[in-house]
This record gives C-alpha cells, sequence and structure tokens, in this order.
C-alpha cells in the first residue's frame, strides 16, 4: 500500500460558543486508502471534515495537502484543492437533471453548458464505477442511493482526488451498502482516497483500510484493519483511554439512595409510532417510570427517540398503544392537557423548540403555563404580574445570569437559555418531566447544575424520563437505563448491571 | 461593561428613528429630483406635501377621513402578518363588510327602526362579514395549506364583483344614478359628523384600544405573539397553529368589515361601487404600505396610518393646485416603504 500522506490536519480546535468541539485534533490520510471516521454524535466527526471541505474555520491549527500546507476558506477552495463531500442530505438541486447538476458550476469560463458532449463523459465516468443512473430525470423523482452516486459522480467530476462521505449509509438498504462499497474500493484502486464518517462499527469493519476513532473532540486512536474489532472500537467509542476523571469533562453528582414510589407515575404500554423516512418510528416500547426515578434512555440519534420524547407530551401521534400518567390515559390529549396532568418538558433543540428568541424571559417562562389558573385572570387575560414574580423566581433559583426578566432571551448565552428552559418546567410542583438532552453543549458548571436540579426532583419524588446523547451522562445519573434501537426497546439495565460496552453495543445495534 | 449596556438601551431606539428619518429622506430626495425634472418648484411641492394636512381645517379633517379606513385595513393585514402570513384581502374583507352592512340597512329600512338598534346592527352585520370573508382564506391554509396570498387576491375580485352585484341588483339600485349605486340608507342607520371629523372616529379609537388589549394583554394575542417569534417552539408547547392561523385571519377580516361598514355608514351613506379608494387607489395596497413601514408591530399602526394620511392628503393637493400627478407621491410612499426595508435589514444583519 502507497504510504505517502494525502491530507494532514495537524493541532486542529474549534470551538462553538462555550463549546470544545474539537480539541487540537492531529489527523492523517494515506493516498489511497479508506478511512473510517468512527464515533457517537456530537463526538466532532462531521466538524472536523466540515473543516477540511471549508464549511467552518478552525480557530488554530493547519491544514497540509501533499505535504504542502494550504488555507481552506469555502468550499470553493477545498473543491480547487481536488477535496469532495457528499453530505449526509442531498445538496442536488431536485428539478435539475444528474447531468446538469454534475456540471452545476463547473465551466466557469463559458456561457453555455456543453451538455450532450459533457453527458458522455459523465456516463463513461460513471459505468466506471459500477453505477448506473439515468441522466435525464429530474433527480426529485430518483430514489436516497441513486442521489448520492449522482453525487460522488458530481465530486469526481469537480476533480476530486479525496472523497469524504458524512454518514453515506443513513438511507441506504443492505444491497446499496454493499455496491456502494464495491464502487468506493473500484475508486481508491484509481488512486483516490476515501475518508468515510460514520457511527456504525460493523460498517468501519467492511469497509475500511483503517479507522480513527473521536470522541469528545478529541482522537482515541487509529487502528489498522488487522487491529479492529468490534471490541478494540466500542472501547475506544464509548471508554476513555484511561480512566481519569478530571480530564473526562463529566460532572461529580452523586445520586442519593431514596425510595422509589410503589406505583409508577408514567405507564408505556406497547406504543406504536408510525416510521417515516426520516425515522424508524417506535415499535411495541413498553416501560414504567416511578417516582423518586430517573429513567435514563440511551440511543444513537435517529433511532426514535425523537419521537418517544413527542410521544410522551403529543400522544395523539401515537398509531397504538398507551400512555398513562397516575393511573390515567393520556391518549389523544394535547399538549396542554398532558401537562396539566402533573407533565413537563424540555426539547432536544433548545432554540428551535425550546424558546421564542425575541420573546422576553417572561414571555418565555409563560410558555406551556399560559391555559394554567394561576396566570389568567377572568380566564382571558393574562396575568402579568404573577408571570413576573414566577420568571424572578426563576431567574434566582436557577441562577440565570441576566439584568432583568423584560429581556429578550436570545441575548443570553446557551446556558442561561437552557436554565430558564429548565426552571419553566419547575414553575409547578410536577410528578412527571420529560427531557430530552438538556445538557447538550453546555459547559461543565451548568451541566453539574442542571443535574444537581434533576436529583432534587427526584428526591422530591418526581418521576424523570430522560433521554440523552450522552451515554457518559447517562450512567452517573439514572437508576435505570433503557436502550433504544431502530425504534426498539432493547434492553433496561439497572444501575448495579450498568456496563458501558454492553450497553454501547445495543445502542448500535449489536 | 457599564458603557456597553447604555449603548444597548439606547441603541434600539435612535437606530428605528434613524431607520424612519434616513428612509424619508432618501425617498423624498428622490421625489425632489422627479419633480425638479418635471419642471415644477421642489419647495413648494414638499411643503404643500407635507403641511396641506395642518394649514387648515379641512385639510386635517381630510386626513382623518383618510386614516381611519387606513387603520382598518392596516390591522388586517397587520395581525396575519404576526404570525407571517400576508392578508393582501384587507380590500376585499373592507368592501364586504361595507356591502353587507348596506344590504342589511336597506332590507331593514321599511322597519323603521330606531338607531340604537340599527347602527349596532350594521356594525356587527360588518364585522362578520369581514371576519367570515377573511376566515375563508385563514380555513384554506389551516386545512389545506393554500397560501393565503393567492387567496386573498383572488377574494379581493369576488369582493369586488360582489359589490357591483348588490349595486345593481334591482332590489336596492338607485334607478336615477348611471353608475351602479345604491339608494340611500335610512338616516338612522348613518353616523354624522361632528365638527367636520366623522364619527367613526370612536370607533376607530376603540379598535386600537381593542388591538392593543387583544396582543398585550390577552392570553388570545399571547399565543398569536407566541406563533410569530417561533413556530415550533410555540407548538411544542401546546399551543394550536391551525387554530391561531383562523384567529388571526378572522380577527383581521373582522377590523377591515368594521372599516367597510363605518365608511358606508359616515361617509358615503349608500353602496357605491368602487368605495374604499383614496386618490384613486385603495385602501388595502395603502395599509399593507402601512404595516410594512412599522414591521407589522400592531402598537405603532395609529400613527403610521395618520402619517401616511398626510401625504396621501398632499398628494392630492399637489395634484389640484400645481398639477403634479398623485403617482409621483405613491411612488414616494413606496420608496419610503422599500428604503425603511432596506435599511432596516442592513442593521439588523450583522452577526
Amino acid at each position: 500500500m502507497n504510504k505517502e500522506i494525502f491530507v494532514e490536519l495537524r493541532n486542529v480546535r474549534k470551538v462553538f460558543g462555550e463549546v470544545v468541539a474539537l480539541h487540537d485534533v492531529n489527523f492523517s490520510v494515506r493516498k489511497g486508502e479508506i478511512r473510517g471516521l468512527l464515533g457517537e454524535n456530537g463526538a466532532g466527526k462531521s466538524t472536523l471534515m466540515n473543516i477540511l471541505y471549508g464549511l467552518y474555520r478552525p480557530d488554530k491549527g493547519q491544514i497540509f495537502i501533499e505535504g504542502k500546507e494550504v488555507k481552506i476558506r469555502s468550499p470553493f477552495d477545498s473543491i480547487k484543492l481536488g477535496i469532495g463531500m457528499v453530505h449526509q442530505v442531498s445538496t442536488l438541486v431536485p428539478e435539475f437533471t444528474a447531468v446538469e447538476n454534475i456540471m452545476l458550476g463547473t465551466p466557469e469560463d463559458k456561457l453555455t453548458l456543453p451538455l450532450k458532449k459533457e453527458s458522455k463523459r459523465i456516463k463513461k465516468m460513471a459505468e466506471d464505477l459500477g453505477f448506473e443512473f439515468p441522466l435525464n430525470v429530474k433527480v426529485r423523482e430518483l430514489p436516497a442511493g441513486v442521489k448520492q452516486k449522482i453525487e460522488i459522480v458530481r465530486a469526481l467530476y469537480r476533480g476530486a482526488k479525496l472523497l469524504i462521505l458524512d454518514e453515506p449509509t443513513t438511507s441506504l438498504v443492505e444491497a446499496e451498502f454493499q455496491q456502494l462499497l464495491k464502487s468506493l474500493k473500484m475508486l481508491v484502486k484509481k488512486g483516490v482516497t476515501v475518508i468515510f464518517i460514520t457511527h456504525k462499527i460493523r460498517e468501519v469493519m467492511d469497509a475500511c483500510d483503517s479507522v480513527t476513532v473521536l470522541r469528545r473532540g478529541k482522537v482515541q486512536g487509529t487502528l489498522e484493519r488487522e487491529k479492529m474489532s468490534k471490541e478494540s472500537l466500542v472501547k475506544l467509542m464509548f471508554m476513555e483511554k484511561e480512566i481519569k476523571v478530571n480530564e473526562s469533562a463529566l460532572p461529580k453528582v452523586e445520586l442519593p439512595e431514596i425510595e422509589k414510589s410503589k406505583e409508577p407515575v408514567c405507564v408505556v404500554k406497547n406504543i406504536e409510532v408510525e416510521a417515516s423516512e426520516k425515522t424508524p418510528g417506535l415499535k411495541n416500547v413498553s416501560f414504567e417510570v416511578y417516582g423518586g426515578e430517573i429513567f435514563g434512555v440511551a440511543s444513537v440519534s435517529g433511532n426514535g427517540e425523537k419521537e418517544l420524547a413527542e410521544a410522551m407530551i403529543k400522544p395523539s401521534i401515537l398509531k397504538s398503544g398507551d400512555i398513562i400518567i397516575n393511573g390515567e390515559s393520556v391518549n389523544g390529549l394535547p399538549t396542554l392537557k398532558v401537562f396539566s396532568k402533573g407533565v413537563f418538558y424540555t426539547p432536544e433543540d433548545r432554540i428551535k423548540e425550546g424558546i421564542l428568541p425575541d420573546g422576553s424571559i417572561k414571555e418565555n417562562v409563560l410558555l406551556g403555563h399560559h391555559a394554567e389558573e394561576r396566570f389568567l385572570k377572568r380566564n382571558v387575560f393574562i396575568d402579568w404580574e404573577e408571570v413576573k414574580k414566577v420568571s424572578e423566581r426563576v431567574v434566582k433559583d436557577y441562577n440565570v445570569f441576566t439584568p432583568n426578566v423584560e429581556i429578550a432571551i436570545r441575548k443570553l448565552s446557551g446556558g442561561n437559555i437552557q436554565k430558564v428552559i429548565i426552571g419553566r418546567a419547575f414553575v409547578n410542583p410536577i410528578d412527571f418531566l420529560v427531557t430530552h438532552n438538556p445538557t447538550s453543549g453546555l459547559d461543565i458548571s451548568t451541566v453539574e447544575f442542571i443535574f444537581e436540579k434533576l436529583v432534587e426532583i427526584r428526591s422530591k419524588g418526581g418521576a424523570i424520563l430522560w433521554i440523552n446523547e450522552d451515554l457518559d451522562e447517562l450512567m452517573i445519573l439514572s437508576d435505570r437505563i433503557g436502550v433504544i434501537h431502530k425504534g426498539e426497546l432493547k434492553g433496561i439495565f439497572n444501575r448495579d448491571e450498568f456496563d458501558k460496552y454492553k450497553i454501547g453495543l445495543l445502542m448500535i445495534g449489536g | 461593561m457599564a458603557e456597553k449596556k447604555d449603548k444597548k438601551v439606547l441603541g434600539p431606539f435612535l437606530r428605528n428613528i434613524s431607520v424612519y428619518l434616513i428612509a424619508i429622506l432618501l425617498a423624498f430626495a428622490v421625489f425632489s429630483v422627479l419633480v425638479a425634472l418635471m419642471g415644477f418648484d421642489i419647495f413648494r411641492a414638499l411643503r404643500t406635501l407635507t403641511t396641506t394636512s395642518f394649514k387648515s381645517a379641512f385639510g386635517f379633517q381630510e386626513t382623518i377621513k383618510k386614516t381611519i379606513p387606513l387603520i382598518f385595513t392596516t390591522y388586517a393585514f397587520t395581525i396575519p402578518f404576526m404570525i407571517k402570513f400576508f392578508n393582501i384581502g384587507g380590500w376585499g374583507q373592507m368592501l364586504m363588510g361595507g356591502t353587507v352592512a348596506t344590504v342589511v340597512g336597506l332590507s331593514l329600512a321599511p322597519l323603521n327602526l330606531p338607531a340604537v338598534v340599527l347602527v349596532p346592527l350594521l356594525l356587527i352585520s360588518g364585522i362578520l362579514a369581514g371576519g367570515l370573508f377573511a376566515l375563508i382564506a385563514g380555513y384554506l391554509k389551516a386545512k389545506y395549506d393554500i397560501n393565503p396570498i393567492i387567496s386573498t387576491i383572488m377574494l379581493n375580485f369576488v369582493a369586488a364583483l360582489f359589490v357591483n352585484f348588490i349595486a345593481t341588483a334591482p332590489r336596492f339600485k338607485d334607478p336615477l344614478e348611471g353608475h351602479p349605486i345604491t339608494i340611500p340608507l335610512p338616516k338612522s342607520a348613518t353616523l354624522p359628523f361632528i365638527g367636520g371629523i366623522p364619527s367613526s372616529i370612536i370607533f376607530a379609537i376603540l379598535a386600537i384600544i381593542f388591538v392593543y388589549i387583544l396582543i398585550k394583554k390577552t392570553r388570545l394575542g399571547y399565543e398569536i405573539t407566541a406563533v410569530g417569534y417561533n413556530l415550533f417552539a410555540a407548538q411544542t408547547y401546546g399551543i394550536n397553529f391551525a387554530k391561531t392561523i383562523m384567529v388571526t385571519f378572522l380577527i383581521g377580516g373582522s377590523l377591515a368589515g368594521l372599516g367597510g361598514a363605518l365608511e358606508i355608514m359616515t361617509i358615503h351613506g349608500k353602496l357605491i361601487e368602487g368605495f374604499a379608494k383614496t386618490s384613486g387607489a385603495q385602501y388595502g395596497i395603502f395599509g399593507i404600505l402601512t404595516s410594512l413601514i412599522v414591521a407589522g408591530d400592531p402598537i405603532g399602526v395609529p400613527i403610521a396610518a395618520f402619517l401616511m394620511s398626510v401625504l396621501l392628503v398632499g398628494a392630492d393637493a399637489l395634484q389640484r393646485t400645481m398639477q403634479i400627478p398623485v403617482e409621483l407621491v405613491f411612488l414616494s410612499q413606496a420608496l419610503i416603504v422599500l428604503f425603511i426595508v432596506v435599511i432596516r435589514k442592513k442593521f439588523s444583519v450583522r452577526r
């Protein structure tokens, strides 16, 4: 095998707001290999590759191509340097044909597109890779697997010597994956280098000559093909290289021993949610959450955990099954009615689903409580005095850093926004909190604060359903952990059975 | 830090004011150039345009007469615009309100009802007609995801033809008129002028208070505001989007309908084909312009509507006294809006 390095990233660092997405990462790929880039969601895989492709700019670090340092300011630069990227979601123009898409933006100096002439060349390129797709059909009408082939050919047509594939198998069926593999091998024979981003160990084992594992923005290790095994990869993906608590960036919060309630606060019985292109939905999921318990849900994102969270507060999306809160079925109830049973929710995407960015802190605290008697006068008017009082208490109790409650919430930092969202959930005493990734992207002291609040609710006898992308966090603070994969509940672990390896394996369907 | 804070407090206010000032100055500059090119006296033209409303009682009365319907059509656009939908049908809703109120008034005329009964009845029928007519567009959006721009534009044609239908119906038509006009409403169905000012101003003020309370003080207003701020969060926390769409169109249309009924009951006293127009253009369009000036904020509507009317009265005066075509003023009004929108974007896009 050719040992020459094609691309090298040196000490690349990227910080988003308060969060370090990449800690001084070193990463290099040899010419003509298929390199896996493996890691959980949020490990930094896509960030690293988006830097190489010019979509993000690193805060620090250098990039070398064939030994020469280069500056990549935009995809325009990276394409010129021979880097092509196929994104997870199609970037083709739906109303254009394959040929039109592939040629889009290429002959910069001409007024007309030599479509006829070039379509022969494109056809040849595709055939060489074993691809077959209609050249003159609008891509809108083509399935996802075909669109991906078109994107690969487009990258090559633009002269890519390095092809980055971001989670290329998301929308492929098994046969398509095998076909893609064959084509990649052919590409490599022609001297093209491939970086294959994935969170699936099996794919790495099937496809890659070597693999680099990222975790929390750090390279955990690079393995050659002969050293790759399921065990070694799971370990790298989910565990620290050495257990050093100080460096692990995890808060230390104790989970005190307390009595669980006798009756479950929430019973989920055989619920089903319709699958779609984007999600496997939920299949026959059942579990209970007791008072005084934190029930963690672990999954790789996109396995139905989003639908689980949604179903809890919007039971109307259920196809079948029951959700019972405090002994009463909430099936078919609108969200506010569910809330009135002592339930509250903090959503996954705090900016998109959690807040009214231009609204004041006051207006944001009211959201979800706006139909409650305590905030209404004569059922029609909002008692803004009361809202203000409650908001000021939230700001005080949750250490929200703000001059007053009239300020637009978008002016606060991510951590302070999340504190308002969490504080809003506890405006009233509640029995059941559904919370989805409450700590994602927050600095460690805020994470610790939120952990303490969750423990506080648990100590008061509240039940918590905690859907979280970070397994380490779940293991610190859950009484039990349920694992969801492809919409199915694969298993429930008690606290004394927590085993990172076993849970990690179930999360990826192993 | 303290210095920074001060800037933040002062910033938005100064910035907003300067946006308007710069936009108006730029628009007037373009206007002046055009006036000069056409060979008119720039200073006289500007003076006429801006001061006619305040130089005589008549000018001021005219301004108020235009402000009232303009407030209603501006709300008709503004309230659905709070949740980012365009109600282009304010004009049609105003026509429906005026027409249905006329039909009710003329049909009840033989009963000789007193004003205390007849006036509220006509106003309510105007409100209902405008509201329900707008609700068609809201319903089509909520249930079938049909773009309200399209449905409201189409419904404007329906409304205009409905006016014609009623104004030429043998039962209502004034046989002495060549133009489609109905016979006059009974006196007890009309509202008087008080000191040259139409008494419909009372209802305009009530509408302003109503909208203010609705938006700032009620749960419904909060829900509309929340959807406008962030639809996804509002839905996540239990606000019903479909209901909010329909409610905003219903309220917007009701206000336009009320405006239409008032226009008939105070200004015309009968249904005239082509009412709800000023300086030859319809109030719906000016309502949209006015709403865009205040960026869809319902609280700024009355002032903006008044200033818009000052320019409209000035435009009429220009035409009368200097033979400068009103279109030139429309042009500068449009430019004011364009400049405001552009300057505001320039100020805000700075991440």
